[in-house]
């Protein structure tokens, strides 16, 4: 018998305790009820009375609304040490509530109660707020991809110890209309920690996650955010000219993003944080690999030191007469090739030197337009090597592992995989997304991928063992593009909704968050090769720059203080350079620390 | 919250439903079954949106696109619609009717056979990639390709409200970019802050461009004034410099006017020409310097040295082109700048009678003078009307063609050489002006009797030149007053084509005052009051300017333009100058303070020397 017909057993046991032998008779033929159940009635009272009342209120539509309204007051008037952390509960409550009228079929006050209460969640719920509420019968509910969100996970929600203590004697007082109650239980994780209340700055700059905050368990395993150390660059005697460069060549990365700080170049060994240089095996490099490495070498000495007092020339790249099919464009690392994505699945390549294209020497190259499969295009042949099928929905990025043999690609099945380049099969399968998979970056040493997601979570993925290791909520919108810092400790995502968020590996806490400029989104980072620069491209036309010496010092004093994450953007930024109506595509540091840009320009505007 | 409703959950109406069942050939249906499917329809719709919008992210796009919605339905395995693709969107139309409304999509029928027969579409461009720099050493460099660094928005704005700047120190927009060197050498996060309070002051940098700038304008190397030119019509960033440039032209064309030198008033014409080209600047607080400048070269009695030889008809038609654009542009109910244009040239024709009648006991002392209006003048004024549009043309030539008509009557059988000349170039011009007006005005029996009774000495030509473009096959359909006018190319002075507009040995680099004053009382009324606006503010040029020192400076020379006193009596009251000055009143403070003699400069050193080549007369090629 299932749990439906719970409640009528109840019934009947209350019938018969009444002695109401008539009705008890009708109900036990209509219910079609067998003997067994029927003399077998003996629910303990205390539970009897609970699934009474609570069908009682269940169905009881009015009920919710008050309910609703008192949890509110009763976060409003506790004290402010908790209030923070409380009103974090409302969110899910109110949404839970929703559903649940929904399912019960009082779809009328559902849509009350969301006229009434919606407006007053906070913005970044919004756009989920307008997606769940074109539910509007049970059966959209099942199918629904938010709703199943919902209805099928807990959404997370960090409280004290005092707070929850608090929450727990409100509970309680409420004892007769379990509403809330039951929501709490059955779809709220507390996450109880000790110590003291977090503050309002703290509480927000975690929140935004489609299901809450991370709880802190999850962040717990340690992460080797530390750079591969380059051992086998002294064999190149031909590569090093003088005596500077020859200093340098131990901490030379070879590929992307993956240059590595002066100071911290010189002691690699030391490293604690770097993980052991086979913690997976990278391919041995091959006699043309050392020359390019060679080159780049020789290229970095020649680095620009930037800061604020030094900033960078920026070289634009407009795509003209593109209008909107120009989709994604990407500089490959010696920057000497600029590929551009277009929507109609072509690939094309730019030389961005005067060298002619067939010539060159350069990496296989990966686009991530296509759907339902990645494609492995090579730039020796200009053909199309390998498909690699496994994804069943729309590829929405892949990237090259900065040490070349890996790429990772996520997109719209929720899932990031991991490949290498003589698998036809993927690697590792990271699940765990909640909604689509955004963006994806490969950490510089190899180790790590990060994705970012639409449920407004950014994940760090192991690459050995194929586990989450890091989960970090506070976006208010969906990250749509991610860059690891050259020193590999700090992870920016900038969202759609034109917030930047800075990250730190070591806790998976955010450490910084650039309020939005404007509204438009975030479709491009790059941290210069000294790390002291970000830059940042949006699709309102506008490149800008931020002072990153100054997020992550104040980051390091912080550890000691656990101040909150400062937000005040005019301390970043350093200057903002608009273009004429190119949205940027994508921003690239040179080895020289020249920075690029690409943008379409877009005449209908 | 009032768009609640709006914001969360919209959907179809029963009788949205109940129109697309219809028009699908399902007649009635219930109340229900439509309230059900409107239900579940706006509920897919609305899924199969929001699957679009990630498309439309992931496109990097802000509009959503047809083909967003089909890769949706292919997502969720539904056949994508097929033929939807449309480059704008579709407008709603809008019917009722037997008290229903209905909003629907026009569809027309298609003729394939058209299709098939239609020459092919262009080809669109290909894709191409273009660098340029965004930032030098974290400087914004002012290249075409780059924004310009104050917007066209907030010349305006500051023109406008200049208080606002002051207001507010830190302004985001322009945290990025510099304004000159200096800036960019402060401590960056300074720099982001600080915006100069006296825009007034030029970097040297400015300054050099300034001085490279007008000197190549009315130098005497015709490829770097191309050059000049250019980057007057197109570069970004030249607000700083837009009210020296101003003073820099109406300063020459007063000089220039006085000396006759036509050559550079072209050259300063062209410069005007290309100012009004740039689509970053903001002119509009600078139309009082420029409209008098530009209406003394359309009407000014005399504008070269030999009127008899030289072309100064090209010049005349070029500034009246440019005052045409000027009113067309910068036209506001406001400022009504059409009509006091419009009205500054109708009174150059205004026959002596008719001025008794319409203006009274105050314009007395200038009917004298207008008796005498030369034929020069008379023809600008034309000119300047004419390309103002037919309308205005009807309205105020053709009532005083009879007038112009004995003038040219009176000059032609006169015995002055220039005279004539001048008498057949307005003649010409009356009747190319006039044809079209009068073809489109009259009915078809062109009687030369009647012509001749209706206007006079030009009534015969006139009646030729209208039977001409009936006849005229192109002349027949198009109706409006730019038909194609077969006539005779114009008058040029036949004698000797080649001299040109002579660079005449100018007489000291500082006239006097009184030839200033005197040719200003010789020149038309009409000219005489436009310039007078200007320069009844008795401008004591000198050229050491205390701003902005300019890089070589000559030894400070002083000039001074007197105005007439006449001006007293003619009340400018309704010339165009006057009224944009005083539309703008902080404005000529600034222009007042500017540093004129910088400006006036390149112009006496170049009419200065004697050695200069006269431009080739081609030169007007341009200016057609």
């Amino acid at each position: 018998m299932g749990d439906k017909s719970t409640p009528l057993l109840a019934v009947l046991q209350l019938l018969r305790k009444y002695n109401l032998k008539g009705t008890e008779d009708i109900l036990r033929k209509e219910a079609n009820l067998g003997d067994v159940e029927y003399e077998n009635l003996d629910l303990p009272e205390v539970e009897l009375a609970n699934i009474l009342t609570a069908h009682h209120t269940e169905s009881d539509p009015y009920s919710y609304e008050f309910a609703y309204d008192s949890l509110k007051k009763f976060v409003e008037n506790s004290l402010d040490v908790y209030k923070y952390e409380l009103s974090t509960l409302l969110y899910p409550v109110f949404v839970h509530m929703y559903l649940i009228l929904i399912l019960y079929d009082h779809n009328e006050h559902a849509i009350k109660i969301l006229e009434k209460f919606g407006p007053e969640q906070d913005e970044y719920y919004q756009d989920d707020l307008k997606r769940l509420c074109a539910v509007k019968n049970k059966d959209q509910v099942k199918g629904n991809e938010l709703a199943e969100i919902y209805s099928s996970n807990k959404f997370q929600v960090q409280l004290s110890r005092d707070a929850s203590t608090q929450l727990k004697r409100y509970l309680h007082e409420q004892k007769s209309s379990p509403i809330i109650i039951n929501i709490i239980k059955n779809h709220i994780q507390i996450d109880v920690c000790d110590g003291p209340g977090r503050s309002h700055a703290q509480v927000k700059s975690t929140l935004g996650g489609l299901l809450g905050e991370a709880s802190r368990n999850e962040n717990r395993t340690k992460v080797y955010y530390g750079l591969l150390k380059e051992p086998d660059l002294q064999i190149l005697p031909a590569q090093i000219e003088d005596e500077e460069e020859a200093e340098e060549t131990p901490d030379k990365p070879k590929k992307k993003k993956a240059k590595k700080d002066n100071i911290f170049m010189k002691k690699p060994k030391s490293d604690p944080n770097a993980p052991p240089n086979d913690r997976i095996p990278l391919p041995d490099l091959k006699e043309n690999d050392k020359v390019e490495k060679g080159k780049a070498l020789r290229e970095a000495a020649k680095r620009v030191q930037l800061g604020p007092e030094c900033l960078p020339s920026i070289c634009f790249y407009t795509l003209l007469n593109s209008g909107h099919t120009a989709i994604c464009a990407d500089i490959c690392d010696d920057s000497t090739l600029l590929a551009v994505g277009f929507n109609n699945s072509t690939i094309k390549v730019w030389t961005l030197t005067t060298v002619r294209l067939r010539g060159m020497k350069s990496a296989d190259k990966l686009q991530d337009i296509d759907r339902e499969a990645v494609r492995l295009w090579s730039l020796q042949c200009w053909t199309c090597i390998v498909v690699y099928r496994g994804h069943v929905w729309p590829v929405w990025d892949t990237r090259w592992s900065p040490h070349g043999h890996y790429f990772a690609s996520g997109g719209h099945d929720r899932i990031a995989r991991l490949w290498a380049t003589d698998h036809h099969q993927p690697l590792r399968i990271f699940a765990g997304h909640l909604s689509d998979i955004d963006c994806i970056q490969f950490h510089p040493n190899s180790n790590y991928i990060a994705t970012g997601s639409s449920d407004r979570t950014v994940r760090l993925w192991d690459c050995l063992t194929g586990t989450q290791v890091r989960i970090m909520t506070g976006h208010r919108s969906t990250p749509f593009t991610l860059a690891f810092s050259a020193c590999g400790r700090w992870l920016a995502s900038g969202g759609g909704a034109g917030e930047i968020q800075i990250w730190d590996l070591s806790s998976g806490l955010p450490s910084a968050a650039i309020p939005p400029a404007s509204n438009s989104p975030i479709h491009a980072l790059a941290f210069s090769r000294d790390g002291t620069i970000l830059a940042s491209g949006s699709l309102d036309s506008t490149i800008k720059l931020w002072d990153f010496a100054i997020i992550s010092d104040e980051n390091i004093n912080e550890e000691n203080g656990n101040a909150a994450p400062t937000q005040k953007e005019d301390k970043f930024l350093l200057r903002s350079y608009a273009t004429k109506n190119s949205p940027i595509k994508s921003l690239h540091f040179t080895r020289r620390n020249l920075l690029l840009a690409v943008g379409s320009y877009d005449g209908s505007v | 919250m009032s768009d609640s409703e709006l914001g969360y959950g919209s959907s179809f109406t029963v009788d949205s439903v109940k129109v697309i069942a219809e028009s699908v050939g399902i007649g009635n249906l219930v109340d229900d079954a439509a309230k059900e499917l409107a239900d579940d329809v706006s509920y897919r719709l609305k899924i199969i949106v929001q699957d679009a919008m990630k498309f439309m992210q992931h496109s990097k796009r802000q509009k959503l696109s047809i083909t967003d919605i089909d890769h949706a339905l292919k997502v969720q395995n539904i056949e994508p619609q097929y033929g939807f693709i449309q480059p704008d969107s579709l407008p709603f139309r809008f019917a009722s009717g037997g008290g229903r409304e209905l909003h629907f999509i026009e569809e027309k029928d298609i003729d394939l056979s058209e299709i098939l027969s239609a020459p092919p579409p262009k080809i669109p461009l290909d894709v191409s990639l273009r660098a340029h720099w965004l930032s030098v050493d974290g400087v914004q460099p002012t290249v075409p390709e780059n924004p310009p660094p104050l917007s066209k928005e907030a010349q305006k704005l500051e023109s406008v409200d200049p208080i606002t700047k002051l207001s507010k120190p830190a302004n985001k927009d322009a945290a990025g970019k510099p304004v000159c060197g200096k800036a960019a050498r402060l401590k960056a996060s300074e720099s982001v802050h600080v915006k100069q309070l006296a825009t007034h002051e030029l970097s040297v940098e400015q300054q050099l461009y300034y001085k490279e700038i007008t000197e190549a304008c009315v130098g005497s190397d015709e490829g770097r004034r191309a050059e000049a030119l250019q980057s007057l019509a197109c570069d970004p960033g030249l607000h700083e410099m837009l009210p020296r440039m101003c003073t820099f032209i109406s300063e020459g064309v007063k000089v220039n006017v006085v000396q006759n030198n036509l050559a550079l008033l072209i050259y300063l014409m062209r410069m005007v020409k290309a100012m009004l080209d740039n689509q970053s600047l903001y002119l509009e607080k600078y139309l009082h310097e420029l409209i008098p400048s530009v209406s003394t070269c359309i009407v000014a009695r005399q504008l070269c040295m030999r009127p008899e030889v030289d072309n100064h008809w090209a010049l005349r038609d070029f500034a009246a082109r440019l005052m045409a654009q000027i009113c067309k542009t910068f036209n506001t109910s406001t400022n009504n700048l059409q009509t006091r244009v419009t009205r500054l040239f109708s009174k150059a024709l205004q026959c002596p009678s008719q001025t008794n009648n319409e203006s009274g006991p105050s314009m007395v002392p200038s009917m004298k003078e207008s008796e005498k209006t030369p034929l020069a003048s008379l023809y600008g004024a034309v000119q300047g009307l004419a390309e103002l549009g037919p309308e205005v043309v009807k309205v105020f030539i053709l009532s005083r063609v009879r007038w112009l008509g004995e003038r040219v009557e009176g000059a032609l059988s006169g015995i002055g050489g220039a005279d004539r000349l001048a008498a057949g170039n307005l003649k010409h011009q009356l009747l190319k002006v006039l044809a079209p007006v009068v073809r489109a005005h009259r009915q078809p029996p062109d009687l030369p009797d009647d012509y001749k009774r209706e206007y006079g000495y030009l009534g015969p030509s006139l009646q030729q030149m209208v039977s001409k473009l009936r006849s005229s096959p192109t002349g027949g359909n198009a109706g409006g007053a730019v038909a194609v006018v077969t006539c005779t190319p114009p008058l040029l002075p036949s004698p000797s084509p080649a001299p040109g507009p002579s660079l005449a040995p100018a007489p000291a680099p500082a006239p006097s005052p009184s030839p200033a004053s005197v040719t200003i009382q010789h020149t038309s009324q009409a000219h005489a009051k436009t310039i007078e606006s200007v320069a009844s503010r008795n401008v004591v040029i000198t050229s050491s300017a205390p701003q902005s020192p300019a890089p070589s400076t000559p030894p400070p020379q002083k000039f001074v333009i007197v105005s007439s006193q006449q001006k007293n009596q003619t009340q400018p009251a309704s010339s165009a100058g006057h009224i944009v000055m005083h539309s703008s009143q902080p404005t000529i403070v600034r222009s007042q303070n500017a540093p004129v003699s910088v400006v006036a400069k390149p112009v006496f050193a170049r009419s200065g020397s004697a050695q200069q080549p006269p431009p080739e007369l081609d030169d007007l090629s341009h200016l057609a």
